[in-house]
């Protein structure tokens, strides 16, 4: 496919992006081994404020990332086993994306750590992309994108976030929803791959929804009385606001999505969702009219993994059917920012589709 | 009104006969995720999008219900 014939603009619900001549290859995610469940949380905040958060959020256990771990460190096992089931040589690697708002440094950039880590080439293109919720869906885009223009052929995509490290454990919104998990995706340049559809957007307004306002360079916003008596360098995450948020700007996109994707809801195998809180999900199923059965959902067992969802339900609920036969997938990631991605592709088996334990 | 008031009685933990436009929220467990759910619940019963902050500034089920009605409009 040529450039030419590649549509983008501008549409309702974003940038409306069409990007063809790669497919997924592999995808493998990396959790902790540290499975926390609610018990403990119990002796924190009391039993009946456990039941009342825990019934909304939906999460019954999640991987939690002890304090000398991070991101890298998730990106980097799930890299090396992604790299060696694929029987794939490390030097023959163009580009690396890591999309994390956990990285291991403010400088350098994560991704030059983890080139070197991976063995891959010194003519690897690396950089990180600070992007959450919706990181994956972009991370899709701008490595599609990149094969289809030339500059690489094979690209990885390491996605992952370990939020509890910045969450206070006393903060009862925050701290019994989160979890940690890092994912490294496989692309590859394929020329009769089928077309991938993708709707970008942003909303900057929501900024101070959901924000860690301390440890970069910015100033703190001095005077928002949300954050009085809170420690400024935790995460900082106003439910109802980004719940509103989702309800207004997602039953657009999906629709929207399914539009530029040109087949109905009923033709898609699966509509992944990211993982955000299994009342909202219920939600959304609810109010786009979606057949439930295949709005997979595994918040329960990992809780929200940020950007890192998305790729842990294609390793979790839907491994089996990747591997055997792929399938029409819709993808929709939004929060943090605002920022909202959405990907429709369809894919062939994928060849490696594991989730392992990092130790 | 009917399915709004048995979703609300759910919500606020109160039986549903006690749910009338007099009904003071601080009376019941109105926090944070009663916020939520009530938005949930509007969007289904009215299609209807309430922001959280003038929900939480409600003290009445009647003023969730002036909320609901200057959405309408």
């Amino acid at each position: 496919m040529t450039v030419a014939e590649v549509g983008s603009g501008d549409g309702a619900c974003g940038r409306e992006v069409v990007a063809g001549g790669a497919r997924i290859a592999g995808v493998v995610s990396c959790v902790p081994t540290r499975e926390v469940d609610n018990a403990g949380f119990v002796e924190r905040f009391g039993e009946q404020a456990v039941h009342d958060v825990v019934k909304m959020i939906g999460v019954t256990r999640r991987r939690h990332v002890d304090a000398g771990t991070t991101t890298r460190d998730l990106c980097r096992v799930a890299g090396q086993r992604l790299l060696a089931d694929l029987a794939w040589d490390p030097a023959g690697i163009d580009a690396l994306i890591f999309v994390t708002q956990t990285p291991d440094f403010r400088l350098p950039a994560t991704a030059c750590v983890l080139q070197a880590e991976l063995g891959l080439s010194t003519s690897c293109i690396a950089f990180d992309i600070n992007l959450g919720c919706s990181g994956y869906p972009y991370a899709l885009w701008l490595g599609m994108t990149m094969i289809q223009s030339g500059a690489a052929r094979r690209v990885l995509l390491a996605v992952g976030d370990t939020v509890t490290r910045m969450v206070d454990p006393a903060d009862r919104a925050t701290a019994m929803i989160f979890g940690d998990a890092g994912t490294v995706t496989a692309l590859e340049a394929s020329a009769d791959a089928p077309r991938a559809s993708f709707v970008l957007g942003t909303d900057g307004r929501g900024a101070s929804h959901l924000i860690v306002p301390e440890g970069a360079f910015g100033r703190t916003p001095a005077d928002d009385p949300r954050l009085r008596d809170r420690d400024p360098a935790c995460l900082f995450m106003d439910g109802g606001e980004i719940f509103n948020f989702t309800l207004r700007a997602i039953p657009p996109l999906v629709a929207r999505t399914m539009a530029l994707g040109g087949v109905p809801a009923v033709e898609y195998d699966a509509f992944l969702f990211h993982q955000a809180n299994r009342f909202m999900l219920n939600h959304l199923v609810k109010k786009c009219k979606l057949p439930a059965d295949r709005v997979p959902i595994n918040i329960g067992d990992y809780g929200n993994t940020s950007s890192a969802s998305i790729p842990l339900l294609m390793t979790t609920s839907l491994r089996e059917q990747l591997r055997e036969r792929g399938g029409r997938l819709a993808m929709f990631g939004f929060g943090v920012g605002y920022s909202w991605g959405a990907a429709a592709l369809e894919t062939g088996p994928v060849r490696v589709v594991e989730t392992i334990d990092y130790d | 009104m009917t399915e709004f008031y048995e979703g609300l009685a759910e919500i606020l933990e109160v039986d549903v006969r006690k749910v009338t436009p007099a009904l003071d929220l601080q009376t019941c467990s109105w926090d944070s995720l009663a916020v939520v759910s009530t938005i949930a619940l509007a969007d289904d019963c009215f299609n209807v999008l309430l922001d959280g902050q003038s929900l939480g500034e409600c003290n009445t089920v009647g003023d969730i219900e002036q909320l609901i009605e200057s959405k309408k409009g």
